[in-house]
């Protein structure tokens, strides 16, 4: 069965033609493995641990009960994974015979892993269905080292955790510290710290593998939040007009009036910081310039006469706009959001830079660098958040390039 | 043309409301009542009455015991609120203490019923729960004394007639008088003022001199008749004082000076028998100085009755002195049912610019803030500006004019990499390697000036300034340029494509003209616009950087101000930074036009 082609096909195309932009889809799937596999990566609980005749399997608990909510939602992802991938494949081979393009089976097979996380997730925060973690409060890198012959354990590659401190001569280290064998109090002491340590002692490659999950997290879902946001007020501003639009116009030129950065600050400052706030804000002030996009193109799209037709057959203003309208009027919604992305990752390090970010135990990439102005010899703490913060952002900005020239019809060469 | 600015100066009164409305919303995010949260649930106010003065005066400076949309207090009856919370300002905590079981009886009697409801309405945190609770009777009590306080204290002068009136009532009984004389306390602050302010105003003289005047009546009598020889001294040294232009020597002056008590008849005539505005001014410190209660306001609560009696009519003096104050005509409380609300005095103060005083213990006023931190910050801006375009259009122009060679493709590639460079980074990795000696110590960070810098004369002083502000300014750029350059260069492509550039190089237009003349003009013009785009993002921006190098500038003030909860500081920074933003939107539409013959002042300009 061929399919005949789509505007999205002709986009996809378009967007392979530019290579840098395909090099960048590609570079973006090692920071979202990164932030998926991140306590394969870095993790100081053992992956298995004897106990006398007992084995124990605290890592794997230990997915089920984190600290923070985003750490849950990524290790679901993680724990999803294997069963995705084996279904993907097989599904992917099918969807070829079939001859869909890369685009389109790519997208449905994100959406999949998108869904079967979100079904974990749900599944899992059950109290019935989640493992139980009986060892919260054990320390498996104390206890190992206390009694090295009886018990053992296996950890992942890099057997330090995002929120481990260790406050006896390891602060402030530069790369590569190894605590000497005789200052060993704990059985990952003597594990060279990759990139340093900061003030409290903690492995700060460590906390920028768990803050690659925050960071991506807060651009994803802020932008999500002023793009709905966005489609759906600048959607009823062109389809309405009058006065809705006089209305929902003058709110957009308002909020637009102010300095953005300065507004979240503003408003994350005075409601207190955290992760989740930092997500809303940003969804709440960034909305307006997609809302304007948006409404030019409805007031395009409004005249034309699949519109007209559509009105014709009696359907509601509901389904004319998100069914018939809304759809054929994203994309420049579309292109303005992996810079959305961006901007979003780097509000969050900014704000958090300033103190008003991510609450200090929890790992991100701007605590890191708030660490790193405090004191300008620890190199490290600056330059290693930096590249972080620097390469995903490049990453994003040349996907919106890429995407802006690839739905720029002038620039469009012939196929 | 004119007409079109006009129109776009009025389309912005909308606008501003809208912005007021936002700031007001932003305002209200704050989290409750800072009072009440110390007060907390052991209902004991860790506070010592300065402070809390302090703090009541900065809550009535902001209007913060107002409605926040309407004011209805005006039409409230007061008269049973004011009756109760007299009752219980007039007891101690373990008097307080002893009557709660009848408030928790069964059959209670009316006046007790009475009493539970206004204590529910102040919303004690778990009175309900605790009412029944003998254990904890005592805390409760310490709560219930606290609260009625700040009651009154929000109250504030709408209670005052009915507290009046509890006073002049013959049948009152002592208890209940001392009470509402303590509940008068807590409402008014300062009823009588007895010296000037700082800038002392003609218009201040009719209440200085009433207070003074009736302390003068009651203590005539206990001043013996002054000098004549000390009476020539004192002039003299009156005319010194009042002769003083520098308030500070002044009050040097008057701590050295060797006066007693016997001295005070003379400053008093001297106030109150007429004389220049320096003069009573100086008058009223002196008498200050010695009498620092002059007119008794508050009483203990074991006080006599001819204490009560005293102080009673102090009150009373003050109440009649200021009728109009506290008996409103009908149609001044409808209007303050609409302008004495704290939405209102916002949009007033923010309409007038007139912002107030900071919540700091400094207490400065937000304009001179402001002011000295535009002062800083707009040098930078500018410059950055600046640069901005310097660099970033002629980097435009040999972009477009080199497309696909090798020098278009490394400027394009270096200007990519900066507009995904955050400034705080460029910043943070600035002060690294420049500023703290690894490897270089080039720059200096962390201030404007060097030390010594006010001596040098201007070209050496600017050379200074220039050393100390040049990464701060290149960190405000980066982004922009990087976003301008990218602009400028697609922009002169879109232009160098069109019939009239190929028409003027097939006239045989050298190629140096045909691109500076003939579609640059043209190029330059949505460059134009892209200024009011940049100037909301460097005001944002300026926080990181001014936080980074330590200026003293508006970013950094929007920084201190929200993390100490400056209130009446962020809202004025709000509030100017909508404004100029707004401004500038303006300028670059009116700059589009001047340049672009095609667009004029007709037709629907006004969007």
């Amino acid at each position: 069965m061929t399919q005949h082609e789509t505007y999205w096909d002709i986009v996809w195309q378009q967007f392979r033609k530019n290579r840098l932009a395909s090099w960048a889809v590609r570079a973006l799937t090692p920071v979202v493995a990164i932030a998926i596999c991140a306590p394969l990566i870095c993790s100081n609980q053992p992956l298995v641990f004897d106990e006398g005749p007992q084995r124990l399997y605290p890592w794997f608990r230990g997915l089920f009960h984190t600290a923070e909510p985003v750490d849950y939602l990524f290790n679901m992802a993680l724990i999803g994974f294997p069963v995705w991938a084996v279904a993907a494949l097989i599904q992917n081979r099918r969807w070829k015979a079939r001859g869909a393009s890369v685009g389109r089976r790519w997208w449905w097979l994100s959406l999949q892993y998108v869904g079967l996380t979100a079904v974990l997730a749900t599944a899992f925060s059950v109290p019935v269905l989640r493992p139980r973690n009986v060892y919260a409060s054990r320390t498996f890198t104390q206890e190992q080292f206390a009694s090295a012959q009886t018990k053992h354990g296996i950890y992942v590659l890099i057997p330090f955790g995002p929120i481990e401190q260790d406050l006896f001569g390891c602060e402030n280290r530069p790369p590569l510290f190894r605590k000497p064998a005789a200052e060993w109090r704990e059985s990952n002491d003597g594990f060279p710290h990759l990139i340093g340590t900061d003030n409290a002692g903690r492995d700060v490659f460590t906390r920028l593998v768990y803050g690659t999950r925050i960071s991506i997290t807060v651009g994803i879902v802020a932008v999500g939040i002023y793009l709905t946001i966005g489609c759906v007020l600048g959607s009823l501003a062109g389809y309405f007009g009058g006065f809705v639009d006089i209305l929902i116009s003058r709110v957009i030129e308002i909020v637009l009036l102010f300095p953005a950065f300065f507004l979240i600050l503003t408003l994350v400052g005075l409601i207190g910081p955290s992760i989740y706030i930092i997500m809303v804000v940003i969804g709440l002030t960034g909305w307006p310039s997609i809302a304007r996009l948006i409404r030019g193109e409805v007031l395009k799209q409004r005249a034309a006469d699949y519109v007209s037709a559509a009105q014709a057959l009696g359907f509601t203003h509901a389904r004319i706009v998100f069914r018939h309208i809304l759809p054929n009027s994203l994309a420049p919604a579309l292109v303005a959001a992996p810079f959305g992305i961006a901007n979003a990752i780097i509000t969050e390090a900014g704000l958090s830079l300033l103190g008003f970010g991510v609450r200090p135990p929890t790992p991100s990439w701007g605590n890191v660098l708030r660490l790193g102005s405090e004191n300008y010899s620890l190199v490290w703490l600056v330059i290693a958040p930096s590249l972080g913060i620097f390469f995903t952002v490049t990453v994003f900005n040349l996907i919106g390039n890429g995407l802006r020239d690839a739905m720029d019809p002038r620039l469009r060469s012939t196929r | 043309m004119w007409t079109y600015i006009i129109r776009r100066l009025l389309l912005m009164i909308p606008t501003l409301f809208g912005v007021t409305v936002v700031s007001f919303c932003i305002m209200q995010l704050a989290p409750g009542d800072p009072l009440m949260m110390q007060l907390g649930a052991g209902g004991s106010a860790g506070q010592s009455t300065q402070t809390r003065e302090a703090f009541l005066i900065q809550k009535r400076d902001l209007k913060l015991d107002k409605p926040l949309l309407l004011n209805r207090n005006y039409f409230r009856d007061y008269t049973e609120p004011v009756r109760i919370a007299a009752h219980y300002l007039s007891l101690s905590v373990e008097e307080i203490r002893a009557e709660i079981p009848a408030l928790a009886q069964a059959n209670p009697t009316a006046e007790d019923v009475a009493r539970r409801e206004f204590l529910r309405s102040l919303k004690i945190p778990e009175f309900d729960s605790s009412l029944p609770d003998a254990d904890q009777y005592e805390s409760l009590a310490r709560k219930i004394q606290a609260w009625v306080q700040v009651d009154c204290e929000d109250t504030g002068l709408n209670g005052v007639p009915e507290a009046i009136a509890l006073l002049k009532r013959s049948d009152t009984p002592l208890r209940e008088r001392i009470g509402a004389i303590r509940c008068l306390n807590r409402m008014v602050i300062d009823p009588f003022v007895f010296t000037y302010s700082s800038q002392p105003r003609e218009a201040e003289t009719p209440r200085v001199v009433s207070g003074w005047k009736e302390w003068w009546l009651k203590n005539e009598k206990t001043f013996p008749p002054l000098d004549p020889d000390r009476k020539e001294i004192l002039e003299q040294q009156f005319a010194t004082l009042v002769a003083e232009p520098d308030r500070g020597v002044l009050f040097e002056k008057l701590q050295e000076a060797s006066y007693d008590r016997d001295d005070l008849p003379f400053f008093a005539h001297k106030l109150l028998d007429g004389g220049t505005l320096p003069e009573r001014f100086v008058a009223s410190i002196v008498l200050k100085l010695f009498v620092s209660v002059p007119l008794k306001l508050d009483v203990p609560l074991d006080a006599s009755a001819a204490e009560v009696a005293d102080v009673a009519a102090n009150w009373k003096l003050h109440y009649d002195s200021q009728q109009a104050e506290y008996r409103p005509s009908l149609t001044t409380r409808c209007l303050r049912l609409f302008t004495d609300t704290q939405y209102a005095h916002m949009v007033t103060r923010l309409a007038t610019f007139n912002f107030g005083r900071s919540t700091l213990a400094t207490r400065e006023p937000v304009s001179e803030r402001l002011w000295s931190a535009v002062k800083v910050s707009a040098p930078l801006m500018i410059a950055a500006q600046i640069l901005i375009y310097l660099i970033a259009v002629p980097l435009g122009v040999i972009c477009a004019v080199r497309r696909g060679r090798l020098a278009d493709n490394l400027i394009s590639l270096v200007l990519f990499m900066l507009y995904s460079l955050p400034s705080f980074i460029a910043g943070m990795l600035f002060l690294m390697t420049l500023c703290f000696g690894k490897p270089f110590k080039v720059f200096p960070a962390m201030s404007l000036h060097s030390e010594g810098a006010d001596d040098l004369s201007w070209v050496p002083w600017l050379a200074d300034y220039a050393w100390h502000t040049v990464l701060p300014i290149v960190c405000l750029s980066l982004f922009s340029l990087a976003g301008l350059a990218m602009y400028s260069r697609s922009s002169l492509l879109d232009v160098i494509s069109q019939d009239y550039v190929r028409t003027a190089r097939a006239k045989g237009v050298r190629e140096v003209f045909v691109i500076l003349k003939h579609a640059l003009r043209n190029g330059l013009i949505p460059i134009i616009t892209l200024f009011s785009s940049f100037l909301p993002a460097m005001l944002g921006g300026s926080v990181l950087v001014e936080f980074l190098f330590g200026i003293p500038g508006m970013g950094r003030l929007s920084w201190v101000s929200i993390e100490q909860k400056d209130f009446p500081t962020l809202m004025a920074l709000i509030y100017v930074d909508a404004i100029v933003v707004m401004f500038s939107i303006l300028l670059s539409d009116l700059l589009y036009v001047a340049a672009d013959p095609r667009i004029s002042f007709g037709g629907k300009g006004a969007g």
